[in-house]
């Protein structure tokens, strides 16, 4: 059986094809069974097959064999009913058939050592690799080490491909100008704000440092860059992410447990596809992404494969290596929650099937929720916190990410001014006033008016800092105004005040009038002027606490700035004004709704408001200590601003976008997208992808439901397609990719906000990953195929890939010149590559 | 198949509840049976009680006490809920809110006017029939909420009376359904008369099916075709006898109907469609007793396929038969519909106008969506906009709503055309310019940002004297909305987009106000956009032809009726039924979020009465609606925990039990989340009577889980014995004292609940005193006017 690496891909144990439900039916025999049914099947068989077939273990990720306990069988329990010893003995038998066909190098040689262990059943002991002799010439060498040279001829195509004239374009490049810009931030060291979290940016400020720069570039959309920054050196190592996909890619194939044709495959589909490739050249997140993305399914492969051996050094590396993986991939954005949702969904499968085993000793069953609560939460969730603990630590300035946080932490910026509040407001101030609840903006008024409603003047809230969200503190219409010269007359808890809006001079209004979007609230305005008003501009300061001086009793009344958080009461109707996030449409310019509470809740924080910024001339400034904001505090805070910003990047109707897309006009490329001008001076990049591998990935997505519906149908008529082990391997492998990609894919059907086609390049590997498997599958593991149809299918798909990708390689390297003088670029009618 | 019949010449009383204790044909019986596995040990009943109920068994069906009982309660429960949704029919004697809508698609069959509405045809056909029959004319336009229906002054004496009949009917017979099904289900009387009393006491039930509004026939099709699968399954032993396929066919009826009332008729086909996968994947399966053969599978496949795909397609579409048959005249639908839809509408003004265009025909042309004239004046655009862009300061190209000179354009052609003939007329696909006789110039358009939407191309003229440097900015393509190569561009009829041959934009509008320079008309620009519905316009009239004397309208001479096929018709219906659903995304101050929906948070108010202090508000029993929730949360709980304790090898739950627990209640629970889950990916404005469909089925379980609870017992088996099935010992459910008691005191304060909520369903009481009171306690969303 072993004449070489080739012919034992095409070889199956015989024992492989019978269905384990003999053992149990005798009064069914299938006719079309292939093999020889168990009981022609005697265990010794099996044991003389590992002997000679035990696979080499050399590679770290490499299957370990069923050892002791009866967890496969468990695992198939799910497709037949009820197992016996016989079967886990057949089980055991052919599962390492398969892994001989896998990791067919110089097998054979180790058998007798681990025949001993697997005759121990309940022993969980890791088989290791015995002592290998050196290699004794070039070729022993190259074969002794294929499993890591191969990759690393990857890696250096992979190289050449990313790095190639990656600093042709000198200009800033599509999104280059946010994560440009963020990067600087960093470099500055100024507090900015943005939808995604910090470990991405971070890393690009890094590489920004690397290359030299100081952050003083503004990075305009288009601008070509100054000779002081290096963006090649940059932009290498932001590709350096991408060029590490190549092999994730290689070994995630490898770990799949697939032929060598299929890993070539798809690692070629890895190197050759130009959306990936585009996408990785620029100061981009997505690369980024991309290689943790990649690196999560690695680590979850190898986890699986540790599965036989739990607690084993390996198992707990690969746990490691995952949740680590999963950390930096929600680190860099939020996406990764999807893939970090795969890891769950098959964390819950097996710890349901662990939950069945009823021969595992309940104490080791905790030990496997412990581990992974440690390496799928802790770790990830503490990678997350520490991105969050360095971005507050990196941004110690001021700078436009300020008002999104709360008042307390922007004080502790430098460069902040707060500190010079007057620290007691009176009437007369100016002040702006913040919201309390997570993620909450500054009170803010502009000239346009509701469209429904009563149609007076908007009252929103705003997260920037600007004159319209200054409002003066003025006694009711009946009090006596106070002049320049009266006593100060300071702001105190029950205080019936007017709120002015200094910017339009209208006074902050309610009235019971159905608010905008929260329809059980009324509706906040701003109505009349300096003398138009009536009593439902009156307002009452209701103080909750200090968060300095401590509770409401202790405020001693009067209201200082930034530390006493209090409640804006209306006076007629009873109502709070709140601020809780509900995103105004456009014609509100996406700003937060204000409206009035009618139910009175304390606990409510979207009701708390704190005086911001405070005005006073006649009040001494302020010399408040810097008071430390918490960091929970701020990390939710700044969590929850994130998520609502998310949320408002919803699309605009009034607007034709021709950048977004949508979700269906990914999987067969229906769109593409330009990167920056079209003019003929400049390269130009244009965002699509290799269409033989999308449309073949979309193509196996089809196929794969196709396929598992057949053999569940044949299943149930108990035809046998499979060999013990074999189901669940195959169906491992479906589950991965099909999961992987329809967490990735579908939730951007529901999703209200803008899509882009860079969006579909995560689910992207899902989908080359079913390509891999199902060729696997149906060609290269197929013992009915010669080796020579094998490798003419894979010369005719590996050569379509190559030659497609030669075809467009322009639009990843930079098209020069007009565009129409580059023939044959337009493969759907929907591109818009050509003018 | 043949022992079938055999078998009822043996028992012909027998029925499904009735499964007998020895084997009713033994020569037909198979003799390797296992009797002996007949366990016993699990019943509930001593010898002597088996030999009871076996001779009760034995006496004709409708002689059985239990029988009788349940009838009885059945017709008094159908009775009792007539009372309930007939009391007081006749208050609001004035419009009460969707009644605008329906109550107007009801007297447009009576009419005969083609209409255009979102929902499928049957249940508003239904209410015209209602109409019909009750004398109504039909002239009644059901303008505002609140008109009065009875006005002798004006000699208005609408018979809304008999038209609110209906839905009432449909909903007294909607309580007897669901105490059917939870018979056939094998529930106990008391336990179904509770489901059914959920149903009958629901105030959100009652309001709805007491006015002239589509919920009534829906949710008794609805419930219908769930009773119909039930009593189809109960035969599954002896498929293929008639009683197979008529409930099969009934099945698929009902299906249908459901969809005729409203599109969420489809939901219900899933949760059909679920059970019959299920169903099929375990006749499927090699390792049952007695293997089907793939032949005899595909028979199964195939009954399935018929009775409930192709049947009820073959009834979804009479029903648009008939409603295109009723509706032949024109009337307000017409202008949704494609031109060749609308020349089969009698009296149709394409009909009576279109007539096709020529060259140097001077035109008025308007906007299809919102009928705005195509207009130019002398006044330009300013130069600089507020947002600093600068413009061409070319002359102002706008869409006003009102006749005026300066909507007319001529027809320029840019080819030769001869001097007569056929050859003048202006085709699809046609390049022409049009010219504005009025300021001497040239529509025109061109690569400069409109003043509002700054993606899309200005529109403007450029004067004829200065056409030759402009002249390709100023050809259009007339483009004819599915026309073909040669057609004729027509008034009227003839809808087309005009694209820009140089820059392919096509010319557009929104709803886009132009500043006080503009004078607030309506912006005009060029879209880039290549599927973009609302660029559609047509030319309104012909205002004079090249001489500029003969008018042509006179010539015209009316046109008769043009047949369409049935299918285009209905294809074209549905596409823009579909459409339109979709589009219904305005606000609406008692619209509502599907997560409120099973708690009963907020309703609608459909009626209010400033004088008298009244108001109709649809909301459902709050105590029923959360015994439906706690009904449903336990259930998941039960499974969870058998799921939990059988994966460790432990059987909590008797097997006959947990079977009924996971095929029927399990059932119902499918059909509560196909009928309530989808709604969350819908956007279009949604309101608590969606939920209706929804809430039957949670009273389903809340019934199903309270037997469980309160009996731990099942009427089993429910379906009627096969020739090979194996025999097992009938149990029957037990209602014990305490049980009894439970329950007498659930429904007692469920009939409370809906005593307290009723002065909003009946609207009839006054409520100033009290009001506030309510929307303390319950914090409904009451209109705020009072």
């Amino acid at each position: 059986m072993q004449r070489g690496y080739s012919s034992r891909s095409d070889t199956h144990p015989p024992s492989s094809s019978t269905h384990p439900d003999l053992t149990f039916s005798t009064d069914y025999q299938d006719t079309e069974d292939l093999g020889l049914p168990l009981h022609h099947n005697p265990p010794s068989h099996h044991h003389h097959q590992q002997h000679f077939n035990q696979p080499l273990l050399n590679s770290s990720h490499m299957d370990i064999n069923p050892v002791g306990g009866n967890p496969a069988s468990r695992r198939r329990g799910k497709l037949g009913a009820g197992a016996d010893p016989a079967e886990e003995i057949d089980n055991r038998g052919s599962g390492g058939g398969i892994e001989m066909r896998q990791f067919g190098v110089d097998g054979g040689r180790q058998g007798g050592s681990n025949q001993l262990e697997r005759d121990r059943p309940g022993k969980e002991r890791r088989v290791r690799p015995a002592f290998k002799p050196p290699a004794k010439n070039w070729k022993e060498f190259i074969e002794n080490n294929s499993e890591h040279l191969i990759p690393l001829g990857y890696l250096i195509l992979s190289m050449i491909t990313r790095y190639w004239k990656i600093g042709k374009s000198n200009s800033v490049v599509w999104d280059e100008a946010h994560f440009g810009k963020f990067g600087s931030h960093y470099l500055r060291g100024e507090f900015y704000f943005d939808v995604h979290p910090p470990l991405g940016k971070m890393l690009v400020g890094l590489a920004g440092l690397f290359s030299g720069y100081d952050g003083s570039f503004d990075f305009k959309s288009g601008e070509v860059y100054p000779p002081t920054l290096h963006y090649t050196i940059w932009r290498m190592y932001m590709a350096t992410y991408g060029v590490l996909m190549v092999p994730v890619g290689w070994y995630t194939a490898r770990g799949l447990g697939w032929s060598r044709f299929a890993c070539h495959l798809v690692t070629l589909m890895v190197l050759l596809d130009v959306g990936w490739l585009t996408i990785s050249r620029f100061i981009l997140l997505d690369s980024m992404l991309l290689l943790f993305t990649f690196t999560t399914v690695l680590g979850l492969v190898n986890f699986h494969n540790q599965q036989q051996d739990s607690f084993s050094d390996d198992w707990w590396l690969w746990l490691v290596f995952t949740g680590l993986s999963i950390g930096c991939v929600i680190s860099v954005k939020w996406v990764g929650l999807f893939v970090t949702a795969l890891v769950g969904l098959y964390t819950i499968e097996d710890l349901w099937d662990k939950f069945g085993d009823l021969s595992m000793p309940f104490r080791t069953y905790v030990r496997h929720w412990i581990a992974r609560i440690v390496g799928f939460i802790i770790i990830p969730v503490s990678v997350y916190l520490l991105s969050f603990k360095l971005h507050f630590l990196i941004l110690r300035n001021t700078g436009p990410g300020d008002s999104q946080m709360s008042s307390l932490f922007q004080a502790n910026l430098n460069g902040n001014d707060f500190i010079q509040n007057p620290l007691e407001a009176a009437f007369g101030s100016k002040v702006t006033l913040k919201n309390v609840g997570y993620g909450g903006g500054l009170l803010h008024s502009h000239i346009q008016t509701y469209p429904v409603g009563s149609f007076q003047q908007q009252v929103t809230c705003y997260h920037y800092k600007d004159d319209n969200n200054q409002w003066v503190i003025t006694p009711t219409w009946e009090a006596d105004p106070i002049g320049s010269e009266d006593d100060i007359k300071f702001l105190q808890d029950g205080d019936i005040v007017r709120l002015v809006h200094a910017a339009t001079g209208r006074n902050l209004h309610s009235h019971p009038v159905v608010a905008p979007v929260t329809k059980t609230n009324n509706e906040v305005s701003c109505y009349g002027n300096a003398t138009i008003g009536d009593a439902n501009d009156y307002w009452v300061i209701e103080v909750v606490d200090d968060t300095v001086r401590g509770k409401k009793d202790e405020v001693k009344k009067r209201i200082h700035s930034l530390t006493t958080r209090m409640r804006i009461r209306h006076l007629n109707s009873g109502c709070y004004i709140r601020a809780a996030n509900g995103v105004l449409p456009q014609w509100g310019f996406k700003q937060i709704e204000v409206s009035c509470d009618k139910d009175n809740n304390p606990k409510d924080p979207h009701t708390y408001w704190n005086i911001e910024s405070h005005w006073n001339e006649r009040l001494p400034k302020g010399d408040a200590k810097l008071y430390k904001s918490p960091f929970f505090s701020d990390f939710w805070h700044l969590n929850v601003a994130m998520m609502t910003s998310n949320n408002a990047l919803v699309p605009d109707p009034d607007k034709e976008d021709i950048l977004a897309s949508n979700p269906f006009d990914w999987p067969w490329l229906y769109l593409g997208l330009r990167m920056c001008g079209w003019s003929a001076e400049q390269s130009k990049y244009y965002l699509i992808g290799n269409p033989v591998v999308w449309w073949s990935g979309s193509f196996s997505l089809v196929l794969s439901v196709v396929v598992v519906g057949l053999y569940l149908f044949r299943g149930q008529r108990k035809y046998n397609d499979f060999g013990i082990g074999e189901w669940d391997r195959f169906i491992f492998g479906i589950k991965l990719s099909f999961g992987g990609w329809a967490l990735h894919f579908l939730p951007f059907l529901i999703m209200g906000r803008v899509t882009y086609l860079h969006h579909y390049l995560p689910p992207l590997w899902f989908s080359v990953l079913m390509v891999g498997h199902l060729t696997d599958h149906f060609i290269f593991s197929n013992r009915r195929l010669t080796l020579r149809a094998k490798a003419i299918f894979f010369g005719l798909f590996a050569g379509a890939v190559i030659l497609v990708f030669w075809w467009f390689k322009g639009v990843s390297f930079g098209i020069d010149g007009l565009v129409e003088d580059h023939w044959g670029l337009k493969w759907r009618k929907s591109w818009n590559i050509y003018n | 198949m043949s022992q079938a019949p055999r078998r009822r010449a043996v028992n012909p009383k027998e029925d499904c509840e009735q499964i007998p204790l020895y084997p009713v044909s033994s020569r037909s019986q198979n003799t390797s049976l296992p009797q002996t596995n007949v366990d016993y040990s699990r019943s509930s009943y001593d010898a002597l009680a088996l030999k009871k109920d076996s001779e009760e068994a034995r006496k004709p069906y409708w002689k059985k006490k239990e029988t009788l009982w349940s009838w009885t309660t059945g017709g008094l429960l159908v009775a009792l809920a007539a009372i309930v949704r007939f009391w007081g029919i006749g208050f609001p004697d004035g419009v009460v809110f969707d009644e605008v809508h329906f109550g107007k698609f009801a007297s447009y069959y009576i009419l005969r006017e083609y209409y255009f509405d979102v929902h499928p045809p049957l249940s508003k056909m239904l209410l015209g029939l209602a109409g019909y029959l009750s004398g109504f004319d039909g002239l009644f336009d059901f303008e505002n909420i609140g008109d009065k229906y009875v006005d002798p002054a004006a000699g208005l004496n609408v018979p809304f009376k008999g038209m609110r009949s209906m839905p009432a009917v449909f909903g007294s017979l909607t309580v007897g359904v669901v105490y059917w099904i939870m018979r056939e289900s094998g529930y106990p009387v008391a336990i179904s008369a509770f489901s059914a009393g959920l149903i009958l006491f629901d105030n959100l039930h009652v309001v709805e099916t007491r006015l002239i509004l589509l919920d009534g026939a829906l949710i008794l099709f609805m419930s219908l075709s769930l009773l119909s699968y039930i009593k189809f399954h109960q035969l599954r032993y002896r498929p293929f006898s008639t009683a197979w396929w008529a409930w099969l066919s009934s099945t698929g009826f009902f299906l249908a109907c459901t969809l005729g009332c409203k599109m969420v008729g489809l939901l219900t086909f899933c949760t059909i469609g679920t059970a019959v996968v299920w169903d099929l994947w375990g006749l499927l399966d090699i390792k049952r007793s007695h293997p089907l053969t793939m032949e005899h599978f595909s028979k199964h496949f195939l009954a399935r396929t018929i009775c409930l795909i192709v049947v009820p397609f073959g009834v979804y579409l009479s029903f648009f038969w008939l409603h295109f048959k009723i509706l032949n005249r024109t009337g307000t639908g017409d202008t949704f519909m494609s031109a060749a839809f609308q020349e089969t509408l009698m009296g149709n003004e394409l009909l009576m106008n279109s007539q096709e265009l020529r060259y140097l025909d001077t035109i008025t042309i308007r906007h299809k969506e919102t009928n705005m004239f195509l207009h130019s004046h002398v006044d330009r655009y300013p130069l600089r906009y507020d947002d600093g862009r600068i413009s061409s300061q070319g002359q102002q190209v706008t869409g006003y709503p009102f006749n005026d000179t300066n909507n007319n354009w001529q027809i320029i052609p840019t080819h030769d055309i001869p001097d007569s003939g056929r050859g003048r007329i202006c085709r699809h696909k046609d390049i022409i310019q049009l010219y504005h006789p009025m300021t001497d110039s040239y529509l025109l358009t061109h690569d400069v940002a409109s003043p509002l939407t700054t993606t899309n191309q200005e529109f403007t003229t450029w004067p004829k004297a200065d056409i030759n440097s402009r002249y390709n900015d100023t050809l259009f393509e007339v483009v004819l909305v599915e026309g073909f190569e040669g057609e004729p561009w027509k008034t009227k009829s003839g809808w087309f987009q005009l694209v820009h041959v140089p820059t392919s934009v096509k010319m557009w509008t929104g709803l886009g106000t132009l500043p006080d320079w503009g004078y607030k008309q309506q912006e005009i620009n060029g879209n880039k956009a290549h599927q973009e519905r609302s660029s559609t316009w047509f030319a309104d009239e012909i205002i004079s032809d090249e001489s500029l004397v003969a008018n042509r309208t006179g010539e015209k001479e009316v046109k008769k009726v043009v047949p369409m096929n049935f299918f285009k018709k209905f294809f074209e219906l549905q596409v823009l039924m579909l459409q339109h659903n979709a589009g219904l995304t305005a606000d609406h101050p008692y619209a509502s979020q599907p997560i409120d929906w099973p708690f009963d948070l907020s309703g609608i108010s459909f009626w209010t009465d400033n004088v008298d202090n009244q108001q109709v508000y649809a909301i459902g029993n709050l105590l029923g609606w959360w015994i439906c929730v706690l009904g449903l949360s336990v259930f998941v709980g039960i499974v969870g925990a058998d799921a939990l304790a059988r994966r460790r090898g432990i059987q909590p739950i008797e097997d006959h039990l947990r079977n009924r627990l996971y095929n029927n209640t399990g059932f119902f629970l499918v059909s509560w989340m196909f009928h309530y889950f989808p709604f969350y990916m819908m956007s279009r404005q949604l309101f608590i009577h969606h939920y209706l469909p929804a809430h039957l089925s949670s009273a389903l379980v809340a019934g199903s889980i309270l037997n469980f609870i309160l009996t731990e017992t099942i009427n089993y088996p429910v379906s009627v014995a096969g020739t090979t099935t194996r025999l097992r010992p009938r149990l029957r459910a037990v209602i014990t004292k305490r049980a009894a008691v439970v329950l007498g005191i659930l429904s007692l304060a469920v009939v409370g609940m809906f005593g307290f909520l009723s002065p909003f369903t009946y609207g009839s009481t006054g409520l100033t005193p009290t009001q506030s009171g309510y929307e303390q306690k319950t914090s409904f969303n009451l209109d705020p006017s009072l």
